[in-house]
């Protein structure tokens, strides 16, 4: 079994290159056989990638301990759970699940792409045939998860302690699934630069493309930073870590080519600039993988050091960045500008939109390199940390955050602000009102924390008013109302569940940066402590064993008005194998807030220090990238009812076909 | 075998992933121009639409309409330029071959230089569930391990399994399987003496007072146990008491039996202590310290070969002088280590003649193989 995945991802390498030349070359001399093969070779490698992953994952189940990778990253002792996602927690598996899911977007475009131009196909499916060689050969090369060992160790390293969790289950394939996602559009874009024209049906594609790329990434770092939030023990949710920037950068790239391509699909408008925002996403997508994968940095992450693969990725990224920008500069001219507009109109505040987020990817960079830079040629260790990025993030962002309800209220081509502001009046009041009462009623509030309670409001309240003003609230009879409000296209539900999936992110940092409280006492076993209003208890500490590791877990009461409310427990554990200990932190959810404790040393005499948080409205920055996420799964449902949307479009295109003897 | 016939069929399916479409006759493809119309129409309705709701005014809606419209006729115009009749040349032929050619002969060439076709899967529960006589060292213990795991007061497994730790060299769980041996099976002067160099072992070598309270409950147990004994001198002269050391070595020489294992062990040791500086600690009938530290950094091959080179010696060593009841045991337990069931089996019957079959020994021997799953040949 082993043999067959290790032989299926050699195929499918092999695949891959025939993928990115016969299609090119067919595209090119107009030869509608070469161009076929792409589609039926890109679902074949997708499955060959598919077993060979199975396959590695059946070995990381069995702890086939002759199989490298899994006797370093896996102990038999672990639950099967964790045996089994521990597939992709090492630097091998990982880059096969990379491969996978690269390979698994190509089949789709093959399947379902049946309505795109065959040329554009094509092209498309033989620039993803290139990624996927270059991976492929970076896998075999480099970092070949099959590689074996005669006679077979009985027993594995372990997987990393920090990584048998269930996060790791959920967070690299959703960021994957993000950063790869990004891969379709940088094939689409280079594509349209290769055949030096755009198709109009070229945005249709590339929006929903972007949409499910963007899903998963929101997705992705929302779930990473909860699970940094409660596996680390230290109750932050956000570290401006390398690794963390690595994975926000696409993020506010993709942020910005999902608003530029609605203005591409709606107005033809924004082409260039559309095409080189999916470039550079995908860039740093790469970017991403390089930073996390080579090495270079060192942090929590940082589980790959391997001097040889690091210079791979870098050829890997000067090739397909330098490759793309360079085809860029050559073809950009030859593309045919779109339609007009006024600054004044929605095109116009998209525009604001892409200039804010890519001026804040650009500070975001420049924070994560420079660091690298500076140690590269001078030597010096610097870090570049929050105070870096609350002077230049922070500024950039709340402008664009107040912007923000204005853009879905103006018309296409030549807005009217003012009608736009008397809409967004209510909300406006109510987001005063909100800043008001933070400022004046709350103890301790400062005036970032009223500020942001107050944009925040703004931002929930301004896409309220937009669902409101498309259904006619205020101005038509109620049950013309619910009709309108019932016939509204779902992208406009879409629109309003990302904006305020933002808002109520915003309200969550808001709220815990600036009214969270924290306490660091040593505690002994009835001992009890306050903080903002709730009594715990400290019960002791209970020796316990799991499965394959020991620990110490504090038991807590927590006791509200005098009852006991339930137990509160936070552990550290020993991981024998790997002589690791970890903190388990206690977290109990009150409502939407969270009350957080970790343990610290244990004294000789039952005493342990305790840190304790108190955390309000910490799940809303979570729950914000949630709502968000449904936004985009909203939208993309809505492209689905379209003509031109790929599952209905078979048959009005062959229609057209025979409709328009052109 | 069933590999290659599964790499033959999986290389036969890519290479008709790339061969039909090639063989396949070109269905009615559209002209990108077509795709584009339809998009285009589709946009004029969305137009309607957003006017309705008011989403863009009457009169640019209007100047949309218009610009929509002329990229229709711009597409017109491109249309009829861009189609070009299918033109078979010499490129896409050569292009097709090779890409028919390349799927095998890439997959097959990488794959020999990198795979490793004989090597079967070998997921742990079917390792440890194959016949004891084909497991390895590691395999027999990692099984020993997992039925104690279950079965945690089996004392006579941990009795077995202790020494074998003791020759891997994981001295911390020998001491537990040591201990638990003791509590669960009584005391005797081996176990405990072997708890003391388990412990003596998992300090580097250095005679602790651990160690030596086991060493001493040896003594109590059998006055003569020759392992008590040296590495109580040994711990005499780690604590600088050379003299007294060397005393209780030279009062050992005379003690022990002239084809003793122990003999030559002492007589380096005394050798060492009257050169200073003495190399501490040193397990006397186990391989020397330098083939000790020589062997972590073997590669498990020729860590294999060199425990059955050990193993080998020892037999000679036994041929020579076979009246060494604990030597015989050590050689049945060996073989069995190291899965030569057979030769374990000649071994016991070896051990049995040399003292009779009759005798306590024998017994002893025997029922010593049995729990090691070794039974006499009739």
């Amino acid at each position: 079994m082993v043999e067959t995945g290790h032989f299926a991802l050699v195929l499918a390498f092999a695949l891959s290159l025939v993928q990115m030349l016969v299609p090119l070359v067919g595209a090119r001399a107009g030869n509608q056989r070469l161009m076929a093969v792409g589609g039926p070779v890109a679902v074949t490698g997708f499955a060959l990638t598919a077993l060979s992953f199975t396959a590695l994952a059946t070995a990381y189940a069995g702890s086939d301990f002759s199989v490298a990778s899994v006797w370093e990253n896996s102990h038999s002792l672990q639950p099967l759970i964790y045996k089994i996602t521990g597939t992709w927690g090492n630097h091998e598996g990982s880059m096969l699940l990379w491969v996978l899911i690269l390979t698994f977007f190509g089949a789709l475009v093959a399947v379902f792409g049946n309505n795109l131009p065959a040329t554009l196909k094509a092209n498309v499916l033989a620039v993803q045939g290139m990624i996927g060689a270059a991976f492929f050969l970076f896998i075999l090369a480099t970092s070949n998860p099959f590689i074996r060992l005669n006679p077979a160790p009985i027993e594995g390293r372990d997987l990393n302690p920090i990584l048998q969790d269930l996060g790791l289950a959920v967070h690299p394939p959703l960021l994957y699934l993000g950063y790869v996602g990004f891969s379709i559009c940088f094939s689409f874009s280079v594509a349209a630069l290769i055949e030096g024209r755009i198709d109009a049906s070229w945005a249709r594609w590339v929006r929903p493309w972007t949409l499910v790329a963007w899903m998963f990434l929101t997705g992705g770092i929302a779930m990473g930073s909860y699970w940094a939030y409660y596996e680390l023990g230290w109750g932050g949710f956000w570290f401006w870590d390398p690794v963390e920037n690595a994975s926000f950068m696409p993020w506010l790239a993709g942020t910005a080519l999902l608003h530029s391509a609605i203005v591409m699909e709606k107005r033809s408008a924004l082409k260039i600039w559309t095409l080189l925002l999916a470039i550079l996403t995908f860039s740093l997508s790469l970017l991403g993988t390089f930073l996390v994968r080579s090495g270079v940095l060192t942090s929590v992450h940082a589980f790959a050091t391997d001097p040889a693969r690091g210079v791979f990725i870098l050829c890997i990224l000067t090739l397909f960045i330098g490759g793309s920008l360079t085809l860029f500069a050559l073809r950009a001219s030859r593309l045919t500008a779109g339609g007009l507009f006024h600054p004044i109109s929605r095109e116009g505040a998209l525009v604001l939109n892409n200039l804010f987020l890519t001026t804040a990817t650009a500070t975001v960079l420049v924070g994560t390199l420079y660091p690298l830079a500076l140690e590269a040629i001078t030597g010096g260790k610097i870090s570049v940390g929050a105070p870096f990025f609350d002077l230049t993030f922070g500024p950039l962002m709340l402008p664009l955050l107040a912007i923000v309800p204005f853009g879905p209220l103006l018309a296409w081509k030549r807005g009217d602000v003012l009608a736009a502001s008397q809409r967004l009046m209510a909300a406006f009041a109510l987001a005063l009102a909100a800043m008001l009462v933070t400022g004046l009623f709350i103890d301790g509030a400062s005036v970032f924390a009223a500020l942001g309670v107050g944009l925040a409001v703004w931002l929930v309240a301004g896409a309220l008013t937009d669902l409101a003003v498309k259904s006619g609230v205020g101005s038509v009879a109620p049950t013309v109302m619910l009709r309108r409000f019932a016939g509204l296209p779902r992208s406009v539900f879409g629109t309003t569940l990302a904006h305020l999936g933002l808002g109520l992110t915003l309200l969550g940092i808001v709220g815990t940066l600036s009214f969270g409280t924290e306490k660091i006492l040593t505690m002994r076993p009835g001992e009890t402590v306050e903080l903002s209003g709730h009594t715990l208890r400290f019960e002791g500490l209970y020796p316990q064993k799991g499965p394959n590791f020991t620990e110490d877990r504090g038991r807590f009461l927590l006791i509200s008005e005098g009852n006991a409310d339930g137990e509160i427990t936070s552990a550290k554990r020993f991981y024998p194998v790997r002589q690791t200990v970890t903190t388990e932190s206690g977290i109990r959810t009150l409502g939407l807030s969270q009350l957080y404790l970790s343990l610290g040393d244990a004294g000789n005499d039952g005493s342990v220090v305790v840190r304790l948080w108190w955390k309000p409205l910490v799940t809303l920055i979570w729950g914000g990238g949630l709502v968000m996420m449904a936004g985009a799964a909203m939208s993309l449902a809505d492209r689905r009812l379209r003509v031109g949307a790929p599952s209905r479009r078979r048959k009005p295109a062959a229609a057209a076909v025979s409709a328009s003897p052109t | 075998m069933l590999f290659w016939v599964i790499a033959a069929i999986l290389t036969l399916g890519a290479s008709l992933a790339v061969l039909l479409p090639l063989a396949g006759g070109t269905k009615g493809a559209s002209a990108a121009g077509d795709h584009d119309l339809e998009v285009y129409r589709d946009q004029l309705s969305e137009l309607d639409r957003d006017m309705a709701r008011g989403l863009i005014q009457p009169g640019e809606a209007e100047e949309a309409r218009a610009e929509i419209g002329r990229r229709i006729l711009r597409l017109g115009s491109d249309g009829q330029a861009s189609t070009r009749a299918p033109r078979p040349s010499r490129t896409a032929r050569l292009v097709a071959t090779a890409a028919v050619l390349a799927v095998p002969l890439v997959s097959w060439g990488l794959y020999g230089a990198l795979g490793s076709p004989d090597l079967p899967s070998q997921p742990l529960a079917e390792r440890l569930a194959k016949n004891p006589a084909d497991s390895s060292v590691d395999e027999l213990v990692a099984r020993a391990e997992a039925h104690l795991a279950a079965n945690p007061s089996d004392g006579k497994g941990w009795d077995v399994l202790a020494p074998i730790y003791l020759r891997l060299q994981r001295y911390t769980d020998a001491v537990t399987a040591y201990r638990n041996a003791i509590r669960l099976d009584g005391d005797s002067a081996v176990r405990q003496a072997g708890l003391g160099e388990a412990i003596a072992n998992a300090a580097g070598g250095i005679v602790s007072a651990d160690a030596q309270a086991a060493f001493e409950a040896a003594l109590k147990l059998d006055p003569a146990n020759a392992k008590a004994n040296f590495y109580l001198a040994m711990g005499l002269a780690q604590e600088g008491k050379k003299a007294e050391a060397a005393a209780a070595w030279q009062k050992m020489l005379g003690q022990l039996a002239p084809d003793s294992p122990w003999r030559s062990a002492v007589q380096q040791a005394l050798a060492e202590t009257a050169e200073p500086p003495a190399a501490a600690g040193k397990p006397a009938n186990g391989p020397d310290a330098q083939a000790v530290e020589a062997a972590q950094q073997m590669s498990p091959q020729d860590r294999q070969a060199m425990i059955e080179t050990m193993v080998a010696g020892l037999d000679d060593r036994l041929k020579q002088n076979p009246r060494d009841e604990e030597g015989w045991m050590r050689l049945i337990r060996s073989y069995v280590v190291l899965g030569k069931a057979d030769q374990a089996r000649d071994a016991l019957g070896r051990a049995v003649a040399v003292f009779g079959a009759d005798s306590e020994q024998a017994r002893k021997f025997t029922a010593f193989a049995a729990s090691l799953g070794v039974t006499a040949t009739e």
